[in-house]
């Protein structure tokens, strides 16, 4: 478990537990539970492989596929979320449960815990609310703005429900933790590190749009679509993984 | 009190009034903090007499040094200019080659020389006007693309590849029946694009990139051309096919009959090619026989097969056997007195693209038919075709003296080709009489036309032996007396040969060479440009400003008046680089001349490089002796990155036809890049008031910048994925007149805005309340008043006035708003006193005398922000009324721009040059521009003049076209300066690294551009993207250098001169 990184320009996520408050916000690691890490591992491969099998049905009818594919996204992402991630809460009532394997079980039974099916839902909403956000930032750099409305607000809804939905589950509403993942100064983790990928990736799908390929996959918005899945899972891989703990500047 | 009574300018009451308030209320600050805070001032003050005369002697050295560095600086920026405009030169003297367009036309009672023959109707229509008619009527079956291979058969089917022997028709006739057809290899001159070729397959001339002729914006022939001809003795030409032809000849055929259809779309292999092949046969018939005299055919579905995919493939193969049987079929239909002729217009490379000058490319193939037996072979060898175009190849421009007689036309004009001497040869290949008056009349038309291009162009032809002229004399002598035919005819070929072979030196060929030489010096120009800009952790000057340093270092300099103090390294680099390359330049410069005047080559260009690349190479080496070089060029900063990524994503995608079109859209897609980047660093600030300052700005950019976008003009490639918007419509240049409201909003709110922006520092004082409130406000309503006369014009909305007066009225008025913008301008920003408003408000006890500087942290942007305003009041006016909207938005984002850039601290990042130089690429196509020549607004040339008057007329018509990157050059200093206060260190030298920055984005543009239609010579759209776009980054470069010396430079001087008056230097 990379929890302490020494390795990293601010000071290590793990330093921060003994005099947490005022201090900046710690990554947040996986549930480390034999089950969450499995479903931490199949979930990236899960994501990828539904979306190249609605590919086909992506590029030839764009709004109805976003539409039907909504459900098992979302269950996909509850799924992920629940049984890997520290719900919003959790953290700062036991900061330290994860190193101490030995108190694991009590943590698991504390009464503490907040209820997870009401901050599923509450991230949902929010994640929800967050598209209009998101659709504004699509037209800013360029998305059409009285055409293509449902395509545009399904693409962001997609990136909010893969890059923000954990950050809601697992940060709830806290300002303080918000200022610092919007200002990109968050430590990474899986869920900080997935936001910044389906960024960079939605930014990146933009890339191919104006080549004049011809290609059906070229239209709006399945380059940024593709874009936001790629990104996000390897943002996901990454943040977890070799950047965990690491901050940008 | 300093007495600066020296210089008795009435107009400078205001300084001296600011001057002597802020000398007083610094005196008694001074005063105040020496008793209360003794260790700021280690010395005790001397007594004031001298302190003052000290001081005067200080301030008059420091000036004294500003003025230099000044001098060095603008020193180094002419160099720069000089670097761009040689490299410039030598890739353009290389890649585009300009041909004067004469007007003379040939006239069918008037041939050139008096004919060997003669014949019944000479000189008519009727009976052919230089030379007996053939033919009454011909077909010309153009087929795209068809390179002469593609035409001969191979024996041996395991070598023969999949454009061979598909298309064996052309060639199996000449062989059977040589007297009715014959095939010969048809080489075209580059640059052989469909639109070129036909230039050249009808006027008969070279035609080059660049033909300078009366009607510059337009693509339609102007010179004497085949079609020009038929048309003016009352032939009827049809047209079927490719629709380059209506371009080049309006109006020119049969309405009803004539089907013209898009040539672009290259994956489409059969449109044209169906709709051809439907309208051909009928127009055959013989009740429609009547309806024409030339039916022109142009088939595209070959030249679409090579593009998509290339020679060697089943899809060509279709295509040329599809060919073979129109041919065969269209021959059955072909009477006596009509001519038949197929050809290709060039051939194609490998991969099937074109455009170059390969040996693939430019050997196409032409067969001319005949019912009647006519044609013949001069030797018996000749009846079976050559097996590779390199034998026996005749020149596309042969074509058209050809023609012309053979349907008893004049020559036209230009033509430069020679009679093609199976068609005149007789059956029994031996008429040389014939042949002798045909070469004779073409060559007599050649000389006329030589000689009144060499007179238009102020050249003289060479009368060496073995010249032109001295030919011409060989052959006249050769046709003296009982000539033998045969001798006339060869010494007439060779005169054209020469000629010929003179012209195309002159015109028709890239200088591989020459371009490279380009793009080396302009590459090195770069380099120097980023090691120039690159900071040094030592020179990190904008940090400098320490008030305890300073303080020490002042004192220091005040007792020791004597002693010169070492200028700071950073203000000595322009001086040393100016230095070294002028050295470089003269060595270079000499062995330049020693290699021409050496070689006697007269290859003055050669010089010329050898300079710059010389001064170049001096420069890189003094550059790093100083301490700089590439290494701290690297970015060590995501924005040094972003930055990066904007000036090379774009540039590596000029490459792409599709970014270069599409550059509008990427160019808001960065803004917005930079805009979100900096709304979520603005979240990382301090205090809340800073963070949502930040927020604001940068949201407000984004906004800004997506509502400019909807001002469009779109480019015909962009079609149909783009809407216009800049006019009422798609197929108009005037304006709707909802449109007439936006520069009557411009005029309500701009000026507030810029108010709202000098507010936040307090900064909306001296001149700018009178300046911007009035002055400019008045300007604005002036250019909305101008647009909406205009429009009252154009669309007889005022009747009761005449004409004539309306339109003196607008002139009048947009002179009047040139004129405060630039000439009342200019006078106003030398004399403006700085924007602050000095209050000295007595304490209780005297004391304690409280001193407020109200404007004092923005001294040096607000006052420089009136300099910016009046190229954009200008600006405003030449946009038309959609462009005043952009210009104003410009403005606005250059002021959220400058916030920005002070509350996320980038002013030290060279991100902020670079987006304010992408901002200036944006305005550019949201007023109403693209990168191709059609979208130039040659109108807006008599926005304030009756008629073309240089040098105006130009001026005019580039301040609208580059509004956006002018603006955006003048407003380079505001990223550096904006909101800093009189002691800021240094302020030249950050305002020419910025200008650095700046330059060096449309620099590497201009690089990129340069290389990338070099490379893509035979690119399909060399001539309508690339080679335009290269043209615009190199017009931009050249007029960012200009503006940047003449406005921006300058103006940093006049407004340091003016601060320093008042605060006295910073250093």
């Amino acid at each position: 478990m990379p929890l302490v990184d020494p390795v990293t320009m601010s000071p290590p996520a793990g330093n921060a537990k003994t005099k947490d408050l005022g201090l900046p916000t710690q990554a947040i690691p996986t549930i480390p539970t034999p089950l969450a890490q499995g479903v931490r591992h199949v979930h990236p491969i899960l994501l990828l492989s539904f979306f190249l099998v609605r590919f086909n049905a992506l590029v030839s009818d764009p709004v109805s596929t976003m539409w039907t594919s909504l459900p098992v996204v979302v269950a996909i992402q509850s799924t992920y979320a629940i049984v890997c991630l520290p719900a919003a809460g959790s953290q700062t009532a036991k900061p330290a449960k994860k190193l101490r394997p030995g108190e694991k079980k009590s943590a698991s039974s504390d009464g503490t815990v907040p209820n997870v099916a009401v901050t599923t839902v509450v991230a949902l909403v929010l994640t929800t609310l967050a598209t209009s956000v998101l659709h504004t930032f699509f037209v800013l750099f360029g998305a059409p703005l009285l055409t293509h409305l449902p395509h545009t607000s399904l693409c962001s809804l997609y990136l909010s429900l893969l890059g923000l939905f954990p950050l809601f589950y697992t940060h709830g509403v806290s300002n303080k933790e918000w200022l610092e993942i919007l200002g990109a100064r968050a430590p990474f983790d899986e869920a900080f590190g997935g936001l910044m990928g389906g960024c960079v990736g939605a930014w990146v799908g933009a890339v191919p749009i104006p080549l004049d390929w011809d290609r059906e996959w070229q239209k709006w918005p399945v380059t940024i679509l593709c874009g936001v899945f790629g990104g996000y899972v390897l943002g996901k891989l990454v943040g977890g993984t070799v950047a965990f703990g690491r901050r940008f500047g | 009190m300093p007495s600066r009574s020296s210089q008795p300018k009435a107009a400078l009451s205001d300084y001296k009034a600011i001057a002597a308030q802020y000398a007083k209320a610094k005196r008694l600050k001074e005063l105040e903090d020496a008793k209360n805070n003794q260790r700021s001032l280690p010395t005790e003050p001397a007594p004031s007499g001298i302190a003052e005369k000290q001081r005067q002697a200080l301030e008059a050295r420091r000036k004294a040094t500003f003025e230099k560095r000044f001098q060095w600086t603008v020193g180094f920026w002419v160099w720069m200019l000089c670097i761009h405009v040689i490299s410039i030169f030598l890739f353009t003297s290389g890649f585009l080659l300009t041909r004067l367009v004469l007007d003379e036309r040939s006239n069918c009672a008037n041939p050139p020389i008096q004919p060997l023959l003669s014949w019944k109707g000479q000189g008519s229509v009727d009976g052919g006007c230089w030379h007996p008619k053939t033919f009454d009527k011909a077909v010309v079956v153009l087929i795209d693309a068809l390179r002469y291979d593609f035409t001969v058969p191979v024996e041996d089917e395991s070598k023969a590849e999949g454009f061979h022997n598909a298309f064996p028709f052309l060639y199996e006739s000449s062989v059977k029946s040589p007297n009715n057809a014959f095939l010969l290899p048809f080489i075209a001159d580059p640059p052989t694009a469909t639109l070129q070729r036909l230039k050249g397959l009808t006027t008969g001339t070279l035609p080059t990139f660049v033909d300078v002729g009366s009607s510059f914006g337009g693509t339609a022939i102007d010179e004497d051309n085949l079609l020009l001809q038929l048309r003016g003795l009352g032939k009827r030409i049809v047209h079927l096919g490719d629709d380059t032809w209506t371009a080049l000849f309006p109006g020119y055929f049969q309405p009803n009959i004539s089907r013209a259809y898009d040539s672009f779309n290259v994956w489409d292999l059969h449109t044209v090619d169906n709709g051809v092949l439907e309208h051909i046969f009928p127009l055959m018939k013989p009740e429609k026989q009547g309806e024409w005299d030339f039916l022109i055919g142009h088939l595209l579905g070959v030249d679409h097969a090579g593009h998509r995919y290339g020679p060697n493939h089943a899809a060509m193969t279709a295509k040329l056997v599809q060919m073979d049987q129109f041919i065969r079929n269209l021959t059955e239909t072909i009477d006596d007195n009509t001519l038949l002729v197929v050809m290709g217009d060039h051939g194609m490379d490998g991969k099937g693209d074109h455009g170059g000058e390969s040996d693939d490319e430019v050997e196409a193939a032409l067969w001319m038919y005949s019912k009647r037996p006519l044609f013949g072979r001069t030797k018996p060898e000749f009846v079976t075709p050559p097996a590779t175009a390199k034998v026996r190849p005749v020149n596309q421009i042969d074509l058209v003296p050809t023609l012309a007689l053979l349907l008893g036309l004049p020559i036209p004009y230009n033509n430069l080709g020679r009679p093609i001497e199976e068609a005149f040869a007789g059956k029994k290949g031996n008429a040389w009489g014939n042949l002798a008056a045909v070469a004779r009349m073409a060559s007599a038309g050649i000389r006329k036309y030589q000689a009144s291009y060499f007179a238009a162009r102020g050249m003289v032809q060479s009368a060496k032996p073995g010249s032109a002229a001295d030919l011409w004399e060989i052959a006249g002598a050769a046709s003296e007396g009982r000539p033998v035919q045969q001798a006339v005819y060869h010494a007439y070929t060779t005169y054209q040969e020469e000629t010929l072979r003179v012209c195309k030196d002159l015109w028709a060929r890239f200088d591989i060479p020459k371009m490279i030489l380009g793009i080396t010096a302009m590459a090195l120009g770069v380099i120097v440009l980023i090691v120039y800009v690159s900071r040094d952790e030592d020179d990190d000057y904008a940090v400098l400003d320490n008030a305890e340093l300073d303080l020490a270092e002042k004192n220091l300099e005040l007792l020791d008046g004597s002693s010169v103090p070492e200028a700071a390294s950073y203000q000595g680099l322009s001086k040393i680089v100016v230095k070294s390359g002028l050295l470089g330049g003269l060595i270079g410069a000499a062995l330049g001349i020693a290699y021409v005047s050496f070689t006697n080559s007269e290859d003055w260009p050669m010089a010329v490089a050898a300079a710059a690349l010389v001064s170049l190479v001096a420069v890189t080496i003094t550059l790093s002796g100083a301490g700089k070089n590439l290494v701290n060029v690297v970015p060590n900063t995501v924005w040094g990155w972003l930055s990066v990524v904007f000036t090379l994503s774009q540039s590596i995608g000029f490459a792409s036809n599709s970014y270069t079109i599409w550059e509008d859209s990427i160019s808001l897609f960065f803004l917005s890049t930079f805009g979100f980047t900096n709304a979520v660093a603005a979240l990382r600030r301090p205090t809340i008031a800073e963070r949502t300052l930040g927020v604001y700005h940068s949201i407000l950019f984004l906004a800004l910048g997506r509502l400019a976008s909807f001002s469009k003009l779109c480019r015909e490639e962009q079609m149909p994925y783009c809407t216009s918007t800049y006019y009422a419509s798609a197929n108009s240049s005037t304006s709707a007149s909802w449109q007439l409201v936006i520069p009557f909003v411009v005029f309500l709110i701009l000026p507030s805005i810029i108010k709202a922006y000098m507010m936040t520092s307090r900064s909306y004082e001296g001149l700018a309340p009178a300046w911007i409130g009035y002055v400019f406000r008045m300007g604005l309503l002036l250019s909305a008043a101008y647009w909406a006369l205009d429009a009252a014009d154009n669309g007889d909305w005022i009747t009761w006035l005449p004409a004539q007066t309306l339109k003196t009225i607008q002139v009048s008025v947009a002179q009047l708003v040139l004129a405060l913008a630039f000439v009342a301008g200019t006078t106003a920003f030398i004399w403006a006193p700085p924007c602050v408003s000095i209050l000295t408000k007595a304490a209780s006890n005297a004391r304690t005398a409280q001193i407020t500087v109200l404007g004092y942290g923005n001294v040096n942007g607000a006052r420089y922000l009136l300099l910016v305003l009046n190229f954009a009041g200008a600006c405003i006016l030449l946009s038309k009324p959609m462009g005043s909207g952009a210009m104003a938005i410009m403005l606005w984002q250059v002021l959220s721009l400058v916030e920005i850039v002070d509350l996320n601290a980038l002013t030290a990042e060279t991100i902020g040059p670079v987006t304010l130089a992408l901002l200036g690429n944006f305005h550019f196509f949201k007023t109403g521009h693209q990168a191709a020549f059609s979208s130039i607004q040659w109108d807006s040339a008599f926005i304030p003049l009756f008629t073309i008057r240089y040098p105006w007329s130009p001026i005019v018509v580039i301040l609208n076209t580059f509004a956006g990157q002018i603006l955006a050059c003048v407003a380079v200093p505001l990223v550096v300066i904006w909101k800093t206060n009189p002691k800021r260190k240094g302020v030249l030298e950050s305002v020419t690294r910025a200008l650095g920055v700046f330059v060096a984005f449309y620099a590497t543009q201009s690089l990129a551009t340069m290389a990338w239609a070099g490379w893509l010579r035979r690119h399909l759209m060399l001539f309508r993207v690339f080679s335009p776009r290269f043209m615009v980054a190199a017009a931009v470069l050249l007029i960012v250098d200009l503006v940047g010396i003449l406005a921006t430079l300058t103006g940093v001087r006049t407004n340091a001169l003016a601060i320093s008056e008042v605060f006295g230097w910073a250093d």
